[in-house]
């Protein structure tokens, strides 16, 4: 029962990691484009 | 386009959803508790479902590797990427649960069984591909080395699953028998449906993410265009 | 075909003839063999007994540590003075190249082998008794496809800043199967069991050897281009 409930924990922490991870790389890159697109289109 | 594939984003995750929770519960509560094993059997809806998924993944990264040596195109060197990264995710899930049921089951951490260490090299050459993808030069060119170590890579895991078999049938005789679930009596209806759904959400998930590291990388290169963007304007 | 059989001896002989010149990296490889069966004798006592199940292991283990160093100058030292480019824009067929460069570090990695394992032998005081011929003909087909993968990931490889850091990590998983059929047939000879069991890894051998020159042979190209 311990290790079905280790297994389980393990899996979802990986894949909510991965998500997590994936949101902030977005949400980055969302400002970095914002910031550049702002740069580019000055003067 | 824009809003066509974002319909389907959410439809995806609005079918991901529910789909995990039914999942937990067939797992959980509705699958019968196996005989020999008891609770601990049911890792392998888990187990099965990720494995599927690691070696799909694998797969597809050889696809549009195939695909991008033919023809260099920005969209397959995305796809590959993105799927290779989704890769190593569910290949790790893939290794843990297996040590954790080898565990349960066997006493031991780590046995050398072929699946096993079959799905331990898969993981390396996945991290050596996503190594060569780090390299820094044009996308022109990274696609190409690492379509061609993509290549490589699927060669090798069949070579790899019979060399190891085999070594391990000379090693000592066959001790857990064919089919990893299924130590005593045949598969239940339940157990088979639970374990399909499995797949069925695993793989929803894997098409879910995958569309998720695609418009990721799809943002990079916008990052990179307008940078150079940037740097010509500061440059006149 | 022939024409390209021909320019690869041309540039293994180049190769050759510059590394004898020097003598720069078959020295290093050969003092740093002798330096690991140094290290690993004193991990396993060469004096115990059991000791002799390693051997086969050690052969191997050498001889990748070794190769390695070997196939990081193979390309690296084509991109100074830009060789390399002068090389892809000489008129002879690029997989020329990659099969030129494959002859010669297997020439190297093979003399190599011929002064660092009897050193092994002689420095576990392991006495020689299997069948010789068999187990020439298992070191060199075992060398040989550690040679055809690792010549390829070595111009791969190139391309990179840390080239040095990024082949072991991308050889090393492609050689496995390679390595269980080549340490089981070592194993085999060594121990004098029958024959009739290391043909089976042998053929293993062979078959990875001949796939992997197709795959790498056709593959070439692309790197090249790549780069």
């Amino acid at each position: 029962m311990n290790y079905l409930f280790l297994a389980t924990s393990v899996v979802w922490v990986l894949i909510a990691g991965y998500v997590v991870i994936l949101g902030k790389r977005q949400k980055k890159l969302q400002k970095e484009i914002f910031q550049l697109e702002e740069w580019n289109s000055e003067q | 386009m824009k809003e066509v594939s974002s319909l389907i984003d959410r439809i995806l995750f609005y079918a991901l959803v529910p789909s995990f929770f039914i999942l937990l519960y067939l797992i959980f509560i509705w699958s019968p508790v196996e005989k020999v094993m008891g609770v601990t059997q049911k890792i392998f809806y888990f187990h099965v479902g990720s494995a599927w998924v690691a070696f799909l993944a694998f797969f597809v990264v050889g696809y549009y590797s195939v695909r991008n040596l033919i023809k260099p195109n920005m969209k397959h060197f995305i796809f590959a990427g993105a799927s290779a990264e989704i890769g190593v995710l569910f290949t790790t899930i893939t290794l843990i649960t297996g040590m954790i049921w080898g565990r349960a089951s066997w006493n031991t951490w780590w046995s050398w069984e072929p699946r096993l260490v079959t799905t331990l090299i898969l993981w390396f050459i996945y991290v050596a591909y996503l190594f060569i993808r780090k390299m820094d030069g044009s996308w022109e060119k990274i696609a190409k080395l690492s379509s061609v170590f993509g290549i490589i890579g699927c060669l090798n895991v069949p070579i790899v699953f019979m060399a190891i078999r085999w070594w391990n049938s000379k090693l000592h005789p066959i001790v857990f028998g064919e089919g990893k679930g299924q130590s005593g009596g045949g598969i239940e209806p339940e157990m088979l449906i639970t374990l399909l759904f499995s797949v069925f959400t695993i793989s929803l998930l894997y098409v879910f993410l995958m569309r998720k590291g695609a418009e990721i990388e799809r943002m990079r290169v916008i990052v990179r265009n307008q940078k150079n963007k940037l740097m010509n304007k500061l440059a006149s | 075909m022939k024409d390209i059989l021909s320019d690869a001896i041309t540039i293994a002989g180049k190769d050759l003839s510059n590394e004898f010149k020097t003598k720069q990296t078959i020295g290093t490889m050969v003092i740093f063999s002798a330096l690991v069966i140094l290290v690993f004798s004193f991990a396993f006592d060469p004096t115990n007994n059991t000791v002799k199940a390693v051997i086969p292991g050690l052969i191997w283990v050498i001889t990748i540590f070794s190769g390695t160093l070997g196939l990081n100058r193979s390309f690296v030292s084509e991109l100074e003075n830009n060789c390399l480019t002068g090389l892809r824009s000489a008129p002879i067929d690029v997989t020329s190249i990659y099969l030129g460069k494959t002859l010669a570090n297997f020439t190297l990695v093979t003399i190599v082998q011929t002064i660092s394992i009897p050193v092994l032998f002689l420095l576990f005081n392991y006495r020689f008794t299997g069948s010789l011929l068999w187990f020439i003909l298992i070191v060199l087909s075992g060398t040989f496809g550690f040679i055809v993968v690792g010549t390829f990931l070595s111009a791969l490889a190139a391309n990179a800043k840390n080239s040095e850091m990024l082949l072991p990590v991308l050889l090393l998983p492609l050689l496995s199967p390679l390595m269980i059929a080549a340490v089981q047939a070592t194993t085999i000879v060594l121990v004098n069991e029958q024959i009739s069991d290391a043909i089976g890894w042998l053929q293993l051998m062979t078959a990875y050897d001949l796939l992997f020159l197709g795959a790498c042979f056709l593959l070439f190209e692309f790197i090249m281009e790549g780069s």
